[in-house]
């Protein structure tokens, strides 16, 4: 399958709907683990994530014809199908909503997170790295982390995970998919089918309603961290 | 305070609105930073949720790196390929179904055109329908008679008492849209008169074409009624 690689997502999605198994394979690995991600972020289950990605992909096998490439891209409609699957779940069994406190449905996700249990430097002690190299595009702010940076992050990082799995969803999704996919307001726009000014404003009140939530949860020495 | 100083000047909810995008690419924020951040250095609150929104965005951040391998186990793929296989099965399958169907349009269509070039000649003359094929030929239970019309108009007789196959007769010759022979069994023999014009077109050697007479001639039929192969009969036997 020469040069398949290069080839643009409808370019491989032409080739899937004449039965190149291989071009299937490449678009597979391309999107799905963005899918996968999404999915379980959304229901917080391994297992559910698992069988939308496996409906969002079936959804493009059996109807291809239903994207249309002038509506958006590959990318922003498998992330529509995925979430009208999880709608579909969570209208069947309203239980996925409730995410937090089982720790075997954030299984996988718990386990990214490590064992670490922080050592109180808080979510400031990592702003003060970040910020002082920030460079301005939100990808520059990071310094190798430390050992101790590590914890703190592994820490941050999990109170962070709950806090973004305890969003309505409306909230949720577009920081799933801003935030953490880093989609632009448009891409995101196209996969929720909703205007650009509607995903920046959940989005704003989204990063609001987490701020409020990690206060909540702010380790006990954050503030010595901070020195206030 | 200077004209540019004074474009960059900043309120606190304009901060609010604008603090989100502060760092994302693409987004009219960016080009606000340096405004931002002259606001944050004046205002100990914006400041404070400067320093909290930057949290924010590293945390974010790490928890995507932490995340970004997180990929659905291989038996989905697995599953995927099968579905996709077995897609390409069902469509090939409709493939041929839609060849059998346009063999089967074609088959009608010329179908249609051999009783339409057989018919032709009919129309002023006369034709007999004979027994089965396999039943005892020459056995035919029933006759049906229309004589000419004087416009002209189609005849159709069809006799009792219809002689066998033992009389003298050629060898039947399959026409040219016909059927596998093997498939005939059954089918039903119909005598009928064309003329020689008639004859040529269905591939039979007959000598004047232009001539009016009629030639007594056996035509097998399949079960639905197809024309499939054609012998000529001795005038002898037809009188009979």
């Amino acid at each position: 399958m020469t040069g398949a690689t290069e080839l643009t997502d409808d370019g491989l999605l032409r080739r899937v709907m004449a039965g190149d198994e291989d071009a299937f394979s490449l678009l597979y690995k391309r999107r799905h683990p963005s899918i996968y991600r999404f999915a379980l972020h959304m229901s917080g289950n391994a297992s559910v994530a698992e069988d939308v990605t496996q409906e969002v992909f079936m959804t493009l096998i059996r109807n291809p014809q239903r994207f249309d490439p002038v509506r958006g891209t590959l990318a922003g409609f498998l992330f529509g199908v995925a979430r009208n699957h999880l709608r579909k779940r969570w209208e069947q069994d309203r239980r996925l909503v409730s995410l937090v406190g089982d720790a075997d449905e954030l299984g996988p996700l718990a386990s990214n997170n490590g064992n670490g249990n922080g050592n109180g430097a808080g979510i400031h002690g990592m702003h003060v790295n970040g910020n002082g190299n920030g460079d301005g595009n939100g990808n520059g702010h990071y310094v190798v982390p430390t050992t101790r940076d590590e914890f703190t992050s592994i820490e941050n990082v999990s109170r962070v995970r709950k806090a973004v799995s305890t969003l309505p969803e409306n909230y949720r999704e577009v920081v799933v998919l801003c935030e953490l996919e880093e989609m632009s307001y448009e891409e995101t726009a196209a996969a929720l089918g909703c205007p650009v000014g509607t995903v920046r404003s959940r989005l704003h009140r989204a990063r609001a309603i987490l701020l409020e939530k990690l206060r909540e949860t702010r380790p006990v020495r954050r503030a010595t961290a901070v020195g206030e | 305070m200077s004209e540019n100083d004074e474009r960059m000047r900043m309120d606190c909810s304009q901060f609010e609105e604008a603090q989100d995008d502060l760092d994302r690419p693409g987004t009219p924020g960016l080009a606000l930073r340096e405004a931002a951040l002259a606001h944050a250095e004046g205002c100990s609150r914006c400041a404070q949720l400067m320093t909290d929104t930057e949290a924010l965005d590293f945390s974010l951040q790490t928890l995507a790196v932490r995340d970004a391998d997180l990929q659905a186990p291989p038996r989905v793929e697995a599953a995927l390929l099968q579905e996709l296989r077995l897609q390409k099965a069902a469509a090939s399958g409709r493939k041929g179904q839609w060849r059998m169907a346009a063999l089967g349009a074609a088959a009608l269509a010329l179908l249609a055109l051999g009783l339409s070039v057989r018919h032709a000649p009919v129309i002023d003359g006369k034709m007999i329908a004979g027994g089965k094929t396999n039943a005892g030929n020459g056995a035919a239970d029933h006759s049906v008679s229309a004589a000419d019309s004087g416009a002209g108009a189609s005849s159709v007789e069809v006799v009792q008492n219809v002689p066998s196959d033992s009389q003298d007769a050629t060898a039947f010759v399959s026409l040219p849209y016909a059927a596998d022979p093997a498939t005939l069994e059954g089918g039903t023999v119909v005598r009928v008169e064309l003329s020689r014009s008639a004859l040529a077109s269905m591939g039979m050697p007959v000598a004047d074409a232009s001539a009016t007479d009629r030639i007594p001639a056996d035509i097998m039929l399949s079960e639905d009624g197809a024309p499939q192969a054609i012998r000529l009969v001795s005038s002898a036997n037809l009188d009979q």
